[in-house]
């Protein structure tokens, strides 16, 4: 194989990865937690900036880049700094938003959230440089390693491989807990599960912080690889395109989350790139005008999206029915309708 | 880590540089990596249409090497996320991808370092100011960074008698980027910045902003943003107060902001307020006709081939693929590892050099022996040492007929003064 | 400060296109239960509904009708061959959201294929401009406002003083019950998508007249201050809606004109979430629990 191949490759493995551990955190908060989080992407993000001004050494007057908190965290440091500090914003955004509204207002209050974060990184120039955002992150122990850049690069997506699986074994033990379990009550029926004892507000808060973390360190673990952050790279469509994941992948289910990561932003976003510019119709040789192809590639992300909801509106990996929760009974009992 | 990237760098280079070149069989490929979607979605037509006219005119003359060349595009979709896959695709999969116009400022930081790993020689068009000490190998450069771009607008504005400058930039990246020189030069100049205002995009209504601004009292406003928050701000200052004189960059030269705000204000309004300081190209001379002519003929693949006729942007991407294509022929072979260092040979103007203006009549001196100076559709291309090509600006206005008049020009040296 | 009262008069505009748009947003919510976050591109597809009749020559205010009647027809068609479709397949709530994304994908890239990257203005002639009370406001300005009071003063009257009102408000707050005491819960919902969708497409029509040019996404672009109004009020709560409007709009021109231009939008969403810290449900809304999104 090519090193180009080799390059291409290794990419895609690792923002599978990534995208592996984004849609797990957001299952754990919207699968098995209920939390509608239209802010997700937020949580990526900070995670990302946190790392990369962490790891970018102190700024300086003639710096072509500007931000706050400048230092150079040796590995792996900054990774921890990204989910401690998404973790330290989920709560601060869940004691808000969690504790009282209603769930509908949830998912609104947080596209907006979404949106006033983006805003605020772009016109607060100071902060984390505003709408040109930061690059030349160091990439973590490549002085060190020493290694050709393929070689490192493979180093890496095995080094991403290994928290997405530490990540999967960690979700998948909250969702088979006790804990996870009470969660997947209180989704299902807040009241029925309040009713049982359980502290609701405090288990969705946990959930949610926890949710966060892994959004953080997954911002973390992309940024130290791509060496470049800026606000376009975390506009508030980016949630939906994890969430359609979860969607297709199959709500609750930590291998539909896989499964779910691999074919939407991977496979559907990165397939879609491989549509040809030009093809002969009828004996003529049509050129697409630029533009009309990536257009066409949108519209075919839509049409694979309504594909999947219709085909298998449960996802491909559908949520296994738990031992303990009769949760049907429980919903339709509580449910009007 | 930069130091580290460096040495990589030459370490390749000089692994290549004893190795024989690669084989080529078939077409040969030049790539637009550019925004075709997204904020700056307007970026890529501009620069693609450059590459269909080189490639026309290259095929035409008989090819290169005796291959013919093809242009395509990859769409960074205008941020580096999505850049960085699209940029690792583009080269794992494209067939004989000797070369690229792009990256644009929205993806260059996080692509650049990829691009030049795998060793094809990319045209960038980003304005980024990091990339004015350049240390990549494979990048050139041939249009002058934003920041002197603010230089030139505050240097005409003074020209023109201007004292009350208003900047009203929008909050985006390339239209950020104008403003700190505008306003120190504007300032060193004698000039007074009455207002800074930094607009949100896309708004419905900028009224209180344009007021803000009326308050201020400004004689001419400076500015760059999208076409629909330009559109809209214009006009409502056109409501409330009346037009003041306008003096942009060269995003709103572009055509979708000229039809925009021609539609929001009127076209005849635009054309009396309208001046746009954009890097210098002549759009004459004999370079520039072989470009025209063949860009007015390719309106099977290029929409509206006209919009682009002055565009510098076009020209120079247009040049870019000439220069390659030329640097092939010196170096014999369309390996980048070997043509990229014949690149700067190739629009040098040493001596005994014969002056050629077209890749055919480069072809030709090339054949006949003769060294060659290749002067581009956008004007002559003098190369630094970091691989960047800054020469003057042009001021051009507005007429109602779709054309743009040049008005002034800012040289090169004055706009050293202020850098 | 002598700025300020200006800032009020431009925010009455602002609230006005968001007025329009956030009680037809909300009015299909409130029945439907049905998250539409393609309703940014319904209002670019009526938009550019109201360009073509514009182009071919017909008056602008015309247009603007001939864009209300696409919009609705546009949205019942959307719910029916869509999102009625995905309902009746059992998708639900959450998942519904992500269909209207989809949708919302579909609809602004077969705008952007059809009509190419580029910008659109309508033919519309200069109007004169008038002062009250320090406030300037041009005709088109005015009818604008005025066509935000019609529409909410028919909303009101529509729901309160009619049987389909009625009947709206029926389904709104139990479908089930509401059919079992013989409401033709179907015809119900069709029209509520067709009075959304007309509200949509005078939205869009206005939202254009105001930014003066539009692309595929200018719709889209104003989807959250849309939502954000309707949940400032209190979601499905038309007179929240409309109350919500008013404060974004004021609250964004007064933030450009006081505080810092590109704040503006920040500022209007902090307030909204500053008045739910107050009051969780919105401003008008009594919680109507059976309403909970099930996820």
């Amino acid at each position: 194989m090519s090193d180009a191949m080799q390059f291409y490759l290794s990419t895609l493995l690792i923002y599978l990865f990534i995208d592996v551990m984004g849609v797990l955190g957001l299952n754990l908060q919207f699968g098995v937690a209920g939390i509608i989080n239209f802010a997700y992407i937020v949580f990526v993000a900070v995670g990302a900036y946190t790392a990369a001004v962490v790891s970018l050494g102190p700024d300086f007057p003639g710096n072509f880049q500007h931000y706050l908190f400048g230092a150079s965290w040796p590995f792996p440091l900054p990774i921890l700094a990204a989910g401690a500090a998404s973790g330290v914003l989920s709560l601060v955004v869940g004691l808000i938003s969690l504790r009282r509204l209603r769930s509908d207002y949830q998912a609104m209050v947080m596209l907006v959230l979404s949106l006033i974060a983006t805003l605020t990184a772009t016109n607060a120039t100071g902060l984390v440089n505003g709408p040109a955002g930061l690059a030349n992150v160091p990439q973590p122990l490549f002085d060190q390693l020493g290694l050709p850049p393929l070689e490192y690069q493979w180093v890496y997506a095995i080094w991403a491989g290994l928290l997405t699986a530490l990540t999967f074994l960690f979700v998948r033990g909250i969702t088979n807990s006790p804990l996870g379990r009470t969660l997947r009550a209180m989704r299902d029926n807040d009241r029925a599960a309040a009713a049982l004892g359980k502290n609701i507000t405090a288990l969705r808060l946990l959930i949610f912080v926890v949710g966060g973390v892994i959004a953080g360190i997954s911002g973390a673990v992309f940024v130290e690889f791509i060496q470049a952050w800026s606000p376009g790279s975390w506009l508030y469509p980016e949630t939906f395109v994890f969430l359609a994941a979860i969607i297709v992948g199959g709500s609750a289910n930590n291998w539909g989350a896989v499964v779910g990561a691999l074919l939407v932003p991977v496979g559907f976003l990165e397939a879609t790139r491989f549509l040809p510019q030009d093809f002969n119709l009828f004996g003529r040789h049509v050129v697409l005008f630029s533009g009309l192809v990536d257009a066409l590639q949108w519209v075919a992300v839509g049409l694979l999206i309504l594909v999947f909801l219709w085909f298998r509106p449960q996802g491909l990996f559908p949520e296994r029915p738990g031992r303990f929760t009769p949760r049907a009974a429980i919903a339709s009992a509580g449910k009007g309708e | 880590m930069a130091v580290a990237f460096v040495v990589t760098v030459a370490a390749c280079g000089s692994t290549t540089q004893s190795a024989t070149p690669k084989t080529y069989t078939g077409t040969l490929t030049f790539a637009s990596f550019n925004p075709f979607t997204g904020p700056d979605a307007s970026f890529g037509p501009e620069m693609q249409a450059g590459c269909i006219v080189a490639a026309h005119l290259i095929n035409k003359a008989g090819g290169v090497l005796g291959h013919q060349v093809q242009c395509i595009t990859v769409d960074t979709r205008g941020d580096p996320a999505d850049a960085v896959p699209a940029a690792q695709k583009m080269i794992a999969t494209t067939s004989n991808l000797v070369g690229m116009n792009g990256p644009s400022s929205d993806e260059a930081q996080a692509t650049v370092p990829i691009i030049n790993r795998a060793h094809i020689p990319m045209f960038a068009d980003t304005g980024q100011a990091a990339f004015d000490k350049n240390s990549n190998d494979y990048f050139w450069r041939l249009t002058p960074p934003d920041d002197a771009a603010g230089i030139a607008m505050a240097i005409y504005a003074y020209r023109k008698g201007y004292r009350r400058g208003a900047a009203v930039f929008g909050s985006d990246l390339s239209s950020q980027s104008n403003v700190p020189t505008l306003v120190s030069t504007f300032k060193k100049l004698g000039g007074q910045i009455v207002l800074n205002q930094s607009l949100a995009l896309d708004q419905s209504s900028y009224r209180s902003e344009v007021q803000a601004a009326v308050a201020a009292n400004p004689d001419v406003i400076f500015t760059e943003a999208d076409p629909q928050t330009d559109a809209a701000y214009l006009s409502q200052l056109q409501q409330l107060h009346g037009l003041i004189p306008v003096i942009g960059t060269e995003p709103t030269i572009q055509p979708a902001w000229i039809k925009a705000v021609g539609g929001a204000i009127g076209k005849a309004n635009l054309a009396q307020i309208y001046a746009a300081a954009q890097p210098y190209a002549p759009s004459q001379g004999p370079a520039w006709k072989v470009f025209n002519t063949e860009l007015l003929a390719s309106a099977s693949e290029i929409p509206q081939p006209d919009q682009w006729a002055q565009d510098p942007y076009t020209q120079t991407d247009y040049d870019a693929i000439v220069t390659m294509a030329l640097a092939m022929i010196m170096a014999n072979t369309p390996d980048p590892s070997f043509f990229n260092q014949q690149i700067a040979n190739v629009v040098a103007d040493s001596p005994g050099a014969t002056e050629v203006h077209s890749y055919q009549e480069g072809k030709d001196a090339l054949a006949a022996g003769k060294k060659i100076h290749y002067v581009g559709a956008g004007g002559p291309i003098v190369l630094d040492k970091y691989h960047n090509s800054s020469g003057a600006f042009q001021v051009a206005g507005y007429a109602t007929d779709g054309s743009n008049p040049q008005l002034d020009i800012v040289s090169a040296a004055d706009i050293a003064k202020y850098a | 400060m002598s700025q300020l009262v200006p800032a009020i008069g431009f925010g009455l505009i602002t609230a006005s296109i968001l007025a329009i748009a956030a009680v037809g947003f909300t009015l299909q919510f409130s029945v439907t239960n049905i998250l539409n976050l393609a309703y940014g591109d319904v209002m670019t597809a009526s938009a550019f509904a109201a360009y073509i009749a514009n182009h071919a020559g017909v008056d602008i205010w015309l247009s603007l009708l001939m864009a209300a009647l696409f919009g609705a027809v546009f949205s019942m068609l959307l719910n029916r061959f869509v999102y009625f479709q995905f309902v009746r397949r059992g998708t639900r709530l959450f998942g519904m959201i992500i269909v209207t994304i989809a949708m919302s994908l579909i609809i602004q890239n077969v705008l952007l294929a059809v009509f190419r990257p580029t910008f659109f203005s309508y033919e519309v002639s200069a109007s004169a401009s008038y002062t009250f009370a320090g406030m300037i406001l041009t005709g088109s300005q005015l009818a604008i406002m005025g066509i935000a009071v019609v529409a909410m003063v028919s909303v009101h009257l529509l729901s309160t003083r009619t049987r389909l009102g009625k009947a709206m408000r029926a389904t709104a707050t139990n479908p089930g019950l509401a059919r079992s005491c013989g409401v033709a819960t179907d015809r119900v919902i069709d029209v509520a998508w067709l009075l959304s969708g007309a509200l949509c497409g005078i939205a869009g029509v206005v939202l254009v007249l105001n930014t003066a040019t539009f692309s595929e996404v200018t719709g889209a672009n104003f989807l959250v201050p849309i939502i954000a109004a309707a949940v400032l009020g209190g979601i499905g709560q038309p007179y929240g809606a409309m109350l919500g409007a008013v404060t974004i709009g004021l609250a964004s021109e007064v933030a450009a004109s006081v505080i810092n231009p590109s704040y503006k939008d920040v500022v209007a969403f902090a307030i909204l979430i500053v008045v739910l810290l107050v009051r969780p449900q919105g401003i008008l809304s009594e919680v109507a629990s059976g309403k909970e999104v099930a996820a």
